[in-house]
């Protein structure tokens, strides 16, 4: 075959047709399971639908919204998952760094370290959970047997909100921080040596060389894992509700979302509820967005 | 000096070794404790760390107690059917953006990781109740369209960056040969990416394997309920029969453990792409 009649293969005008052909099957899918869900839950938001009880469909504009605004157990649930965001979102970051300082010296054999780092991320958040329900089992958990080893005094965890959600945050953060690690340990290994041979050469000590070389290089894969970490923390569903703490006092959006959804039926409350969720992600992803740009300008 | 010889020093590093070994193994370590104590062991004060008269009683009540093949069998279908449908669907698109004369193509790409940036629980309420009135609660579609979606943006990611990395003479070869495009694709550039297809692979996998809340929401039922949902399935209103939970959370990790130790480097290196490039 000539060198032409490649060409023309190559620039035929039907290969962006045929682009666009193999592009359908994803756009088709994004479509059915998520652009048409969504309209379909704006509109359920201004509806009163609960098929469960038989009343037919009736609009009731932003009522739905109102009650919400005043359900006392919506800002609950709003207040758990914050708490859960602000608190194990940095400390997965702190907790991730140090472990990929660690996981980042030279050792001979570096397959368990990784297999260390990958394990806490493979597990399914749902298993995380009861594992450290268990562990802060009141009467045979190991942590109240550290306490008292140690003289403390054991705790009931589970009898107490503030308590449970202190046993859900360092369940959340010992699974999520690992996966930072991998993250940060990959942008650590990207930074050249030189670096730090020419800051020993001026002198610096090992902590100026961290804080003026490693960490700033390292924001860009921090600012990633941050976001991923963030919109995670805001859905935060599995670890809560394998950890129950007493009656519904640690309950979490998600959670929310879901007992009203699939317990009560109730799918215009729970859409509504669930537009509240978008719009909390929305606003996270636009502030790092933000940042971001900022950071660079 | 010291203070460098120290940090470089054997011992230091055996130090962050066991950090960072103990962080990983322990919770899984201490569940496989835990699963092979007896009652009078379990209830034990001070409770004792390393089982003193293993038993395997657990592991038959794990069994026993709950349908745990059929927890297995419905993860394995769920999660195999989505990583396949989804490494098709990511491959064509991959293969459009990466290749094809395509106008705005990293706005396309950017679309598609967009997905992932979407809450799942704001999914879970429209899909429930489109499930719902189509009758397809309780049923392997219920979960294999949705995971098939949220595994599209990470899938297309990888797989881009590895088709780019495909020299275009080796394809325009095959073509030469007579091959059409798809073949082109099907033939040449997915075998030569097939490092990057097992990573978008297994990432799928691993992410359906997991999921929790659409799983109980969508498929309540016993014939349908995955791994993660199951497991849930012990507890009594009263009563948290622990050994038995760890003895099933045990025989629950061995399809993971043994996914992570056979392709630990894809995995990092799927993970760290998505995470550095994403």
């Amino acid at each position: 075959m000539s060198q032409r009649s490649l060409r023309d293969r190559i620039l035929d005008p039907s290969e962006t047709a045929l682009a666009w052909a193999l592009l359908t099957p994803a756009i088709l899918f994004i479509l059915a399971i998520v652009a048409y869900p969504v309209s379909k839950l704006l509109f359920n938001s201004l509806f009163d639908v609960r098929p469960a009880l038989g009343v037919p469909i009736t609009f009731v504009g932003l009522d739905n919204y109102a009650t919400a605004l005043s359900d006392s157990m919506f800002w609950r649930a709003v207040k758990n998952t914050l708490i859960i965001t602000f608190v194990t979102v940095p400390g997965a970051l702190v907790i991730g760094l140090g472990l990929a300082m660690l996981a980042n010296m030279p050792f001979r054999f570096r397959s368990p370290i990784r297999l260390a780092l990958l394990l806490p991320w493979a597990l399914p958040l749902a298993f995380v959970g009861l594992i450290f329900a268990w562990f802060f089992h009141s009467e045979y958990g190991i942590v109240n047997d550290v306490i008292r080893r140690f003289g403390g005094e054991p705790q009931i965890w589970f009898n107490s909100p503030a308590l449970t959600m202190m046993a859900i945050c360092i369940a959340t953060i010992w699974k999520t921080s690992s996966f930072m690690a991998l993250i940060l340990l990959a942008g650590l290994q990207t930074i050249p040596a030189s670096l730090y041979e020419a800051a020993e050469v001026d002198g610096a000590s090992k902590w100026t060389q961290f804080i003026e070389i490693t960490l700033p290089l390292l924001v860009p894969s921090m600012l990633v894992a941050l976001i991923f970490r963030t919109l995670t923390a805001i859905q935060s569903f599995d670890i809560p509700f394998s950890m129950p703490g007493p009656g519904e006092e640690t309950q979490t959006l998600a959670m929310y979302i879901q007992i009203n959804t699939v317990d009560y039926l109730d799918l215009g409350y729970g859409s509504t509820l669930a537009v509240f969720m978008f719009m909390l992600s929305m606003a996270t992803t636009f502030v790092y967005l933000r940042y971001v740009r900022g950071d660079k300008d | 000096m010291r203070l460098n010889n120290l940090f470089t020093s054997k011992r230091l590093r055996w130090f962050a070794a066991g950090i960072v070994l103990f962080n990983g193994f322990f919770p899984a370590v201490w569940i496989f404790f835990t699963s092979l104590k007896n009652e009078v062991e379990l209830t034990a004060k001070p409770i004792t760390y390393w089982p003193q008269n293993p038993v395997l009683t657990n592991y038959i009540a794990a069994f026993r107690d709950q349908p745990l093949p059929g927890y297995l069998l419905n993860s394995a279908i769920v999660s195999i059917l989505s990583m396949l449908l989804s490494l098709f669907i990511s491959a064509l698109a991959a293969y459009a953006i990466a290749r094809l004369n395509l106008k705005r193509r990293n706005l396309i790409l950017t679309c598609i990781i967009a997905v992932s940036m979407f809450p799942l629980v704001t999914l879970m309420v429209p899909l429930f109740e489109i499930m719902r009135s189509l009758n397809l609660l309780n049923s392997y579609v219920a979960l294999v369209l949705p995971y098939t979606v949220l595994n599209l943006p990470i899938c297309t990611l990888i797989l881009v960056s590895f088709f780019q990395d495909i020299p275009r003479d080796i394809e325009n070869a095959a073509m030469i040969d007579g091959c059409t495009r798809l073949g082109a694709l099907w033939r040449v550039v997915m075998p030569l990416a097939a490092p990057g297809v097992f990573t978008a692979g297994i990432l799928a996998f691993v992410n359906s394997w997991d999921e929790f809340l659409l799983s109980m929401s969508m498929n309540a039922a016993v014939a349908y309920r995955t791994l993660p949902v199951g497991i849930q399935m012990y507890q009594g209103e009263f009563s948290f029969p622990w050994p038995t939970i760890s003895a099933a959370l045990v025989i629950a990790l061995v399809p993971v453990v043994t996914v992570i130790l056979i392709f630990q480097e894809r995995v990092v290196s799927g993970l760290t792409s998505g995470g550095l490039k994403g």
